[in-house]
């Protein structure tokens, strides 16, 4: 009995020998909160956009236009593979053009 | 402004747009980004565009070193699921495909199974300075910091593969880190290269700087590809794929693509351009300091330094002007110590003599003759990639 919890206590105290490293728990991503502007469709843009990437990549993207926003979430579903219905990939355009949109169709 | 005025600028603008010539399709990036008051793992705080995944910004002040260290390093992923812990005693990287033998290799053997080999590299992303570009490219509004460089230690990729054994139909080498997606059908971040582009500076590294690699910068192996923009650095190495024939991908195919002609430029809304991936560095230089808004007393020494680098033909030149381009003038370059893939420091003395705003510009100029343009300049392209205007900052002289 006592033979075997010093083995288990050695064997942990190498395993960490071998395991010279800065870092050995979990490292924490820390989260941020991102200003994003509410309005109608928020809801489709929540459950679609925030599975994947953070609101930083809508409000750090600058102004753009209708066409450029619908094409960035055609982008998501063609090759991201966002499961996304056609409806929410208009709710989702007509938010994004509403609050970050530059007023310009194309 | 007056309404006067105002209709003059309008009239510009309408003209402009009129016969179909564009304004400037470039200017400077931005470069008044905020450093979050939130640090990262392993990092300090950092311009950060984004948590999930994270997108973190050098600020301009480190570019006035030739090494930019690991906690200020600038991190880009594209999957929001990156490893948080990884234990080296039961990490691998294999080999497979087609090659004589598959290997499961432990960063240990890694180290000291294989030679290890030593160099200094600028790693950048391909839309540093995308900000820059107008009308807005799409993408991360990086400003000038989306680029570092770092001493990276590790093993000879061919090392690796000779040991495996390459297969003779072979032609490519896939590379998979251990990040993904949130939905099993989205694309993991794979990239393939020719075996033919392969040399022995293509190297899988487990030290950066002489510390163990950051969590957000690929620990416990990346691959460096000297020269090449940072989307052939693979992060989190855990899998080298050979095939006989290049496969399909996401980020090869689609993005990070430039136009495929002389200017690699387009008008926007372009339709059909034909495209290339970016693959290697254009030459440019950055100032560290002084920054925007620095104030300086009025006939005082002032030293600017920042760092300059290509793809790895080497800097043989960075000219200063400290008049508006007027002039240009020669800094002093650093010594050649760190070799042609990295940094080279350069300075350049002045005294200022008039009161109020003050411009320095730095233009680097490559051993093989490519030189830096002036940001108006630059023409366009959709990704907003490989923007290396020539660098401006804007002091106070008081």
């Amino acid at each position: 009995m006592y033979k075997s919890i010093l083995l288990a206590m050695l064997s942990v105290i190498a395993l960490n020998a071998a395991d010279v490293r800065e870092i050995r728990e979990d490292i924490e991503v820390p989260y941020i909160s991102y200003d994003i502007k509410m309005g109608e469709h928020f809801d489709a843009v929540q459950t679609s956009c925030l599975t994947c990437h953070s609101f930083g990549y809508i409000v750090n993207q600058g102004p753009q236009s209708k066409a450029f926003w619908r094409g960035k979430v055609e982008k998501m579903v063609v090759h991201f593979k966002a499961p996304m219905t056609d409806a929410e990939s208009a709710d989702v355009t007509e938010y994004l053009f509403k609050h970050y949109g530059n007023g310009q169709e194309k | 402004m007056q309404r006067r005025d105002f209709f003059k600028k309008s009239l510009v603008v309408a003209g402009a747009a009129a016969i179909g010539t564009s304004l400037e399709a470039a200017s400077l990036p931005k470069d008044n980004a905020k450093v979050s008051n939130i640090a990262f793992p392993q990092k300090r705080p950092m311009i950060t565009y984004s948590d999930r995944p994270p997108l973190l910004e050098s600020s301009r002040g480190v570019f006035s070193q030739a090494i930019t260290p690991n906690d200020q390093f600038f991190v880009r992923w594209h999957m929001p699921e990156i490893p948080t812990h990884v234990d080296l005693n039961t990490f691998r990287l294999k080999v497979n495909g087609e090659v004589k033998k598959e290997l499961s290799l432990s960063v240990d053997q890694l180290k000291n199974e294989f030679e290890a080999v030593e160099f200094t590299a600028v790693l950048q992303c391909g839309g540093n300075g995308r900000s820059a570009f107008t009308p807005i490219a799409g993408g991360i509004q990086w400003g000038n910091g989306a680029v570092g460089n770092a001493t990276w230690k590790g093993v000879r990729l061919r090392d690796i593969l000779e040991r495996a054994g390459i297969n003779k139909e072979a032609g490519w080498v896939g590379f998979n880190g251990m990040d993904n997606a949130s939905y099993y059908e989205t694309p993991n971040f794979v990239r393939e290269m020719s075996l033919t582009e392969l040399d022995d500076h293509v190297i899988v590294a487990y030290e950066m700087n002489g510390e163990e690699l950051p969590y957000l910068n690929g620990f416990p192996l990346r691959l460096i590809v000297p020269g090449y923009y940072s989307d052939s650095w693979v992060k989190m190495l855990s899998n080298l794929t050979l095939t006989k024939s290049y496969q399909k991908l996401f980020f090869m195919d689609v993005a990070y693509r430039i136009p495929d002609n002389e200017c690699e430029c387009e008008e926007p809304g372009e339709k059909n351009v034909k495209t290339k991936p970016i693959k290697k560095m254009n030459v440019k230089s950055i100032i560290g300091y002084p920054t925007n808004n620095t104030v300086v007393y009025n006939n005082s020494h002032v030293t600017v330094r920042g760092v300059a680098f290509d793809q790895g033909k080497g800097i043989r030149a960075v000219l200063v002007s400290v008049d508006e381009g007027k002039t240009w003038e020669e800094a002093i370059l650093h010594k050649d110590t760190l070799g042609r893939y990295s940094f080279r420091e350069f300075r350049y003395s002045f005294k200022p003599t008039k009161f109020g705003k003050q411009k320095i510009m730095s233009k680097a100029i490559s051993k093989s003759g490519e030189e830096q343009p002036l940001a108006e300049n630059i023409k366009w392209n959709h990704g907003g990639y490989k923007y290396n205007g020539v660098d401006v900052v804007t002091i106070e002289v008081v």
